[in-house]
């Protein structure tokens, strides 16, 4: 009975998403707890699990991607990460110093505010050019460190056992992004599609599934049509403050209605052209993909998950006011000042807010938007996986250690 | 459970998808393939990759050396019959287990070390080296504006009502005039002193980038005589002619980006970053403050005033460190220096002022 059957598996063509809330919930929950025990040191492994459980629920053709990232090479490259960014900032605030601007932290005893007066410079518009210079000065990092975390994930997932990759070309990516960006800034961003365009098929044209690349097809023009509702909102915005300019009540009215619909353009861009350079893109010359996300939906889930989380927290909070009244009401009554058990229940109170507040949104938000980007999409012509072969392990370099210590982490 | 149940088998080389029939033989699983070929999969090297869906089936690997991020053999198994998957999980106990590659242990603490390591290079080696390399080359104009600005923060941070701070007593200020023109007759300062007494009863002084000297009220009111605050003030010109002040600063502000870096944003990071940056450059080295005392000592001598008063005032502050703790915060090994100070008193010497000008400067704050 056993033959070779190749990829004949019912529903090859279809993505799947079998992540459920319960699960994902308990799982942020539990890691977020252990990280906030561990002051932070455990966001690694925090992130290899859910990792794990979130590759582990998308099927393509019926076979579950697999992640093999570890906590503890991400662990090691933080550490590598902060030694250069350290080297570097200190030579980048050294060199602010020359030139007088230095940030300043406010002093609490006399004997800081002279130890910080002597470090530290005084004018606040020296402070924001010196605030401005140091984040400048981690720009470059920054895009280096996207296209380092997206090398080390295509590196640590696999699909029927063969590895994706990506080669390492970060650098490239940098001077390609600082070009882009800067056009983009210039021409008040008309030129975004380009940018979009160009960073994305860098990236893609980079990209393997075993011996076999992706390639990143069509025309960057595309997709100025997904940019039409920005240039609404931003027309609306435009009027409004026109109107307002002569004295109109209608005005500030409008002017919110155009800042609305320019935020929601900007949603509508992202997704429909994720969903455009998805279906240009091809592998092996005969894979091929139809991803047809919905704008709407994707709105709808993230509104949908913010009112829920707002109104929880609403009500938790009142209940957790009142329990901190009724324990601690007498004692605060004479003016003094609040007993030390309620300023621990309050910090204890914020801190399990705030790992309440992130596991609700991966389970809430994070993970139904994922869903729906894996659901409406399908792959074709899925047949040529077969002739792919295995390629090399790569080491991962920094293990997205850059993305980490310049805390850029997406939702995954 | 019995004979072989079909299963996907994908075999790590390529992404061709293989079936074969899987059975649970004796201390391995056996896979039979399409052409005859059997292979078998140890129990004790088997390894759960990935739970599936339904919560019972799931995909297997095998234990195995790779060199890779994982120690799992690159062939994967597919086990989708629940009943097939419950007779592997009875018969393969280490399923669950994670295993760490080869030396993963060593590799993180030999990372950690590297980066503490690192990182106490950047802080204690080369930032100072920086600042020392930088603070020879800025220019006067810059390191005099910058002094400026940071008396007056310490003064806006000191003052209780944004009043002035500074003791403006014509008398008191020509007494300071007189001492300082006194202790500096004999040189020629890289630095034109700026000194000025703030009305604040702290017990200390000190000294800011380009020649700035910062007296406080309560050390005048501490010292028993005029020799003693001539002590202190040439001590802090000492500092001031080292360019102690520029490098100092410019020192935390290298440490402060790379500390605010290193604790990173994680919970309640920013007050221990300003505590680790309080403690890293509260004081001066100690080099750098016996060579200030040596420059005063020279000063005092030179001046022909008694080097007892930087002796007594020391000596006076030492014990008393618990009740004075601001002096003695930024200036280190206090009683040890009494000691040389006194061996260093020359022969019968002038103070450094007259009584008349020694009460105006005591009352320079009226």
């Amino acid at each position: 009975m056993p033959t070779d059957a190749g990829s004949t598996v019912p529903g090859a063509s279809d993505f799947t998403y079998s992540g459920r809330f319960g699960p994902i919930l308990r799982l942020a929950l539990v890691t977020g707890l252990i990280t906030l025990l561990t002051v932070g040191i455990y966001r690694f492994w925090a992130t290899a699990r859910l990792r794990r459980y979130v590759w582990g629920s998308v099927r393509v053709g019926g076979d579950a991607l697999e992640y093999t990232g570890t906590g503890l090479e991400k662990f090691v490259g933080f550490l590598f990460a902060v030694v250069v960014l350290a080297l570097w900032l200190g030579a980048v605030q050294i060199v602010l110093f020359l030139f007088g601007v230095v940030i300043v932290a406010d002093p609490r005893t006399e004997e800081e505010a002279i130890t910080q007066a002597l470090a530290f410079s005084a004018s606040s518009l020296a402070q924001a050019l010196a605030l401005a210079a140091s984040s400048l000065a981690v720009v470059p990092f920054v895009f280096f460190a996207q296209y380092r975390a997206r090398r080390y994930k295509l590196a640590r997932t696999r699909l029927r056992g063969i590895r994706f990759g990506m080669e390492p070309a970060a650098w490239g990516y940098v001077w390609r992004a600082l070009g882009h960006g800067a056009l983009t800034v210039v021409t008040l961003g008309l030129l975004l599609p380009r940018q979009t365009f160009a960073l994305e098929a860098y990236m893609t044209n980079r990209s393997f599934f075993g011996d076999a690349r992706f390639a990143q097809g069509g025309r960057w023009t595309a997709l100025y049509r997904y940019l039409r509702h920005v240039g609404i909102g931003v027309a609306i915005l435009i009027a409004g403050g026109v109107l307002t300019g002569v004295e109109s009540g209608f005005g500030p009215f409008l002017m919110f209605v155009g800042y609305v619909s320019a935020f929601l353009g900007i949603v509508h861009y992202n997704v429909q052209s994720f969903g455009w350079l998805s279906r240009h893109k091809t592998l092996a010359g005969g894979v091929g993909f139809d991803a047809r996300p919905s704008t709407r939906r994707v709105i709808w889930i993230g509104f949908q998950g913010g009112v829920l989380i707002t109104i929880l927290f609403a009500v938790l909070a009142v209940v957790f006011i009142a329990m901190i009244a009724g324990t601690f009401g007498g004692a605060m009554q004479g003016g003094g000042p609040p007993p030390v058990g309620a300023l621990v229940v309050s910090v204890l109170g914020y801190l399990a807010a705030f790992v309440l507040t992130g596991a609700l949104a991966t389970a809430l938000i994070s993970q139904p938007i994922l869903r729906h980007y894996i659901e409406t999409c399908t792959i074709t012509g899925i047949g040529a996986l077969d002739g792919i072969v295995q390629r090399a392990h790569d080491r991962g370099a920094d293990a997205e250690g850059f993305a980490d210590a310049l805390d850029m982490g997406g939702a995954f | 459970m019995a004979g072989r149940v079909p299963s996907a088998l994908y075999d790590g080389q390529t992404a061709r998808r293989h079936v074969v029939g899987v059975e649970v033989g004796q201390g391995a699983l056996v896979l039979h393939h399409a052409d005859g070929r059997v292979e078998h999969w140890p129990f004790e090297r088997l390894r759960r990759i990935s739970a599936h869906a339904d919560g019972r089936t799931f995909t297997l690997a095998l234990h195995s050396e790779t060199g890779d991020e994982v120690p799992r053999d690159p062939a994967r198994l597919v086990v989708s019959d629940a009943g097939l998957a419950e007779a592997i999980r009875r018969a393969a106990p280490t399923l669950g287990r994670h295993d760490l590659p080869r030396g993963a242990i060593r590799r993180v603490m030999v990372g950690t070390v590297a980066a503490l390591g690192a990182v106490a290079l950047i802080l204690f080696v080369i930032v100072p080296m920086l600042a020392a390399t930088i603070a020879e080359r800025m220019p006067r104009e810059t390191e005099i504006a910058f002094g400026r600005s940071v008396v007056a923060q310490v003064e806006g941070f000191l003052a209780e009502d944004d009043a002035p701070l500074a003791c403006e007593g014509a008398a008191g200020r020509a007494a300071l005039d007189r001492m300082a023109a006194r202790l500096t007759a004999g040189r020629t300062l890289d630095y034109d002193l700026r000194i000025a007494v703030f009305d604040h009863p702290m017990v200390n002084a000190f000294a800011a980038p380009g020649g700035h000297v910062i007296l406080m009220r309560g050390l005048i009111e501490a010292a028993q005589g005029p020799d003693e605050v001539a002590g202190v003030l040439a001590h802090e010109i000492g500092h001031v002619e080292a360019r102690d002040p520029t490098r100092l600063a410019l020192r935390s502000a290298g440490s402060a980006g790379i500390l605010s870096l290193l604790i990173g944003d994680m919970l309640g990071g920013a007050a221990v970053a300003v505590a680790a940056e309080y403690m890293l450059t509260a004081a001066y080295s100690r080099e750098a403050e016996a060579a200030a005392d040596a420059y005063a000592l020279a000063l005092l001598a030179e001046a022909g005033v008694g080097a007892g008063g930087l002796a007594d005032f020391f000596a006076r502050v030492a014990p008393k460190a618990g009740r004075m703790p601001e002096y003695l915060a930024s200036h280190p090994g206090i009683a040890g220096r009494a000691d040389r100070a006194r061996a260093a008193v020359a022969a019968p010497t002038a103070p450094i002022l007259s009584e008349t000008e020694w009460s105006a400067l005591r009352a320079i704050c009226g």
